[in-house]
């Protein structure tokens, strides 16, 4: 394969009370790929990220964005956390939560201004929610508060981005909003990685897929690897019955 | 007023101001009751400082006090880290035992230190005048007024220069440390403050004040407002409302300075949990009656949509009916018209054009939950706005 490999993992572990929660993952991303991340709950898919994004330390392995330690890469990443993480009765407004996405860019100490904000507003507008920038974060619905996430991860203009079950709690038309939106970034040479909950929708928003649980099962294109193989020998036997129910 | 009274109102004051600032943080954090864990764990700090330096105000005794209050903090953590007991278990653990360390302290040492728990508790703002910073003979003020200013002037420089980074690592702390900001160095730096606040405000307001002063402004202006600058300011024009009124409250009353300025910060808590405009209990009250109104109002013009029937439309059928009371049959029957969606014609109830519009586009709102086309809506109903 002659891509550009954008995130390279390798023997990575990583483990709570020094319990594993993965083990020895070596993953290899492609650039330019739009890939799920699936396995049952508990299988580390969060973890998986947020051990890439450095927020997790690991027990051992190591991580490479671009061939370099993420510390040195953070300006090409972008991360959208699970929703339920932060408390959305905090008082601030959707425009703000999205100029938070600036504030890698701008490094510590200094403030946003005029062009951060607009960068903002643009991204407001990529993801419709442009009317609510003023509203309180708590007056937004669930889908709506995952517009702004989705927003916030764009304004960063990143190569490389992370989002952590973003379909979750959003209805039809925001999820359609949001595979719209992460198939341009893709179309726009970005790599795209995202945990993801809905099987039955693999096929159709992605390209790439990784089987995980504790370790990884496999990884590679959606039409070479996503079978019921796979599927069994990461849900556990008769995943098949259990997805026809 | 004479000086003694301004300089005690203006201590009391900055204490305010110095406890609202790292007090909102803490609140939204939710934190507030490390800074209790704090207030009570820093005791030894002082009495061990004041062992060594024999003097309260000493900027070492500080140092070493707000010490304590960070160990107070890395203990709760690493207890609540074993997973074996929960955070507010942990807090349980930790500031009772250090802050008996200090009390045994006291008793045992009772003839060198002049520090009584009582004072400790509920300080003594009425003494802090007579401590003095005298330099070469010349009378600066009361040496209490020197370090909360100081410690009140770090705070802010710190606000200032760090504000963006504390709000998006209390905000959302995955985003903060996959952006470079970390967490763990956000929440030190506001424990550091936090615990040196404390002891700078400990000797003149006491333990159980300053964990007032830090939590009861910010939770009070975290019901007025959804914007962070504004509540800062608010919980700091709280803090500074109840010191000097709680001062003359204990003028008037001849009572404890601290009591009283608690008892303010009660009160003004108290006001607005009942008449904020829209997290107060009133008005919270008052949307989910009008919540009510509005789904009758809204089942009522659905039934009239969906009936042609002279018998179904009859003004008093809808009581049999729909099974209303006949008061609220008449409430929903008044909004209806007075909004112009239904008219009335030989007690024969139908839709107007306004009232039918308005039905499906309410009704295909609640089906798709797609927010953007009832925008308009919500300056007029309650219902719509989330």
């Amino acid at each position: 394969m002659d891509k550009k490999i954008a995130v390279q993992v390798d023997d990575l572990t990583v483990a709570y009370n020094y319990k594993p929660v993965l083990w020895d993952i070596d993953l290899e991303i492609p650039e330019g790929v739009l890939m799920a991340i699936v396995g049952p709950n508990g299988a580390g898919k969060s973890t998986l990220i947020k051990s890439i994004l450095g927020i997790l330390k690991p027990i051992a392995g190591s991580v490479s964005i671009y061939g370099k330690p993420y510390d040195e890469q953070r300006k090409l990443v972008a991360y959208v956390p699970q929703k339920g993480s932060v408390d959305w009765d905090f008082p601030t407004t959707a425009l703000d939560v999205v100029m938070m996405g600036t504030y890698g860019s701008l490094g510590w100490i200094k403030r946003p201004k005029q062009k951060e904000k607009k960068a903002a507003l643009e991204a407001l507008e990529k993801v419709g929610m442009l009317p609510f920038k003023n509203r309180q974060i708590s007056q937004l619905s669930g889908g709506q508060q995952q517009r702004i996430f989705l927003a916030r991860a764009l304004v960063q203009n990143a190569a490389i981005y992370f989002m952590d079950e973003p379909f979750q709690g959003v209805d039809a038309s925001t999820e359609i909003a949001i595979i719209n939106i992460l198939k341009a970034l893709r179309k726009a040479g970005k790599t795209v990685i995202v945990v993801h909950h809905d099987l039955q929708t693999v096929p159709e928003y992605f390209d790439w897929v990784t089987f995980l649980n504790v370790k990884k099962i496999a990884t590679g294109p959606v039409k070479d690897i996503f079978n019921d193989d796979n599927l069994t020998k990461t849900y556990g036997i008769n995943y098949k019955v259990s997805i026809q129910e | 007023m004479n000086s003694a009274q301004i300089e005690i109102q203006l201590i009391a004051s900055l204490v305010a101001i110095a406890c609202a600032i790292p007090g909102t943080f803490l609140v939204l954090r939710k934190m507030a009751m490390i800074s209790d864990a704090i207030s009570h764990s820093i005791l030894p700090g002082i009495v061990i400082g004041f062992f060594i330096t024999h003097d309260l105000n000493s900027p070492l005794l500080i140092l070493l006090a707000a010490l304590t209050g960070i160990i107070t903090v890395v203990l709760v953590e690493y207890i609540q880290k074993t997973g074996l007991v929960k955070e507010d278990t942990a807090i349980g653990l930790v500031f009772p035992a250090l802050f008996s360390i200090g009390v045994i302290l006291i008793a045992k040492n009772a003839n060198d230190v002049h520090l009584d728990v009582d004072a400790v508790l509920l300080g003594e703002l009425a003494f802090a005048p007579f401590d003095r910073l005298i330099i070469s003979g010349t009378d600066f003020g009361p040496k209490s007024l020197w370090i909360i200013s100081s410690i009140l002037i770090i705070t802010v420089v710190l606000l200032i220069t760090f504000f963006k980074e504390l709000k998006v690592s209390t905000f959302d702390k995955g985003l903060a440390a996959s952006l470079g900001f970390s967490p763990a160095i956000m929440h030190y730096g506001l424990m550091s403050v936090s615990s040196v606040t404390t002891v700078g405000a400990f000797d003149a307001v006491g333990a159980i004040l300053v964990v007032a002063l830090m939590i009861a402004p910010a939770a009070t202006a975290y019901l007025l407002t959804t914007d962070l600058k504004k509540m800062l300011l608010m919980a700091i024009g709280f803090g500074v409302l109840s010191a000097i009124s709680g001062y003359w409250f204990a003028h008037w009353l001849d009572a404890s300075i601290a009591g009283s300025i608690t008892t303010m910060l009660g009160l003004i808590f108290l006001l607005v949990y009942l008449f904020a405009p829209s997290k107060g209990v009133i008005a919270v009250m008052y949307r989910e009656k009008q919540q009510r109104t509005e789904v009758s109002l809204l089942t009522f013009l659905l039934h009239l949509k969906n009936h042609n029937e002279e018998r179904e439309r009859h003004v008093n059928h809808l009581q049999e009916h729909i099974n209303w009371q006949k008061v609220r049959a008449k409430s929903v029957l008044d909004l209806a018209l007075k909004n112009n969606m239904i008219e009335i014609d030989n007690n024969l109830v139908s839709l107007t054009k306004k009232g039918d519009a308005f039905t499906s586009k309410a009704i295909d709102y609640i089906i798709t939950n797609e927010d953007a086309q009832i925008e308009d809506m919500k300056d007029d109903f309650f219902l719509f706005r989330g």
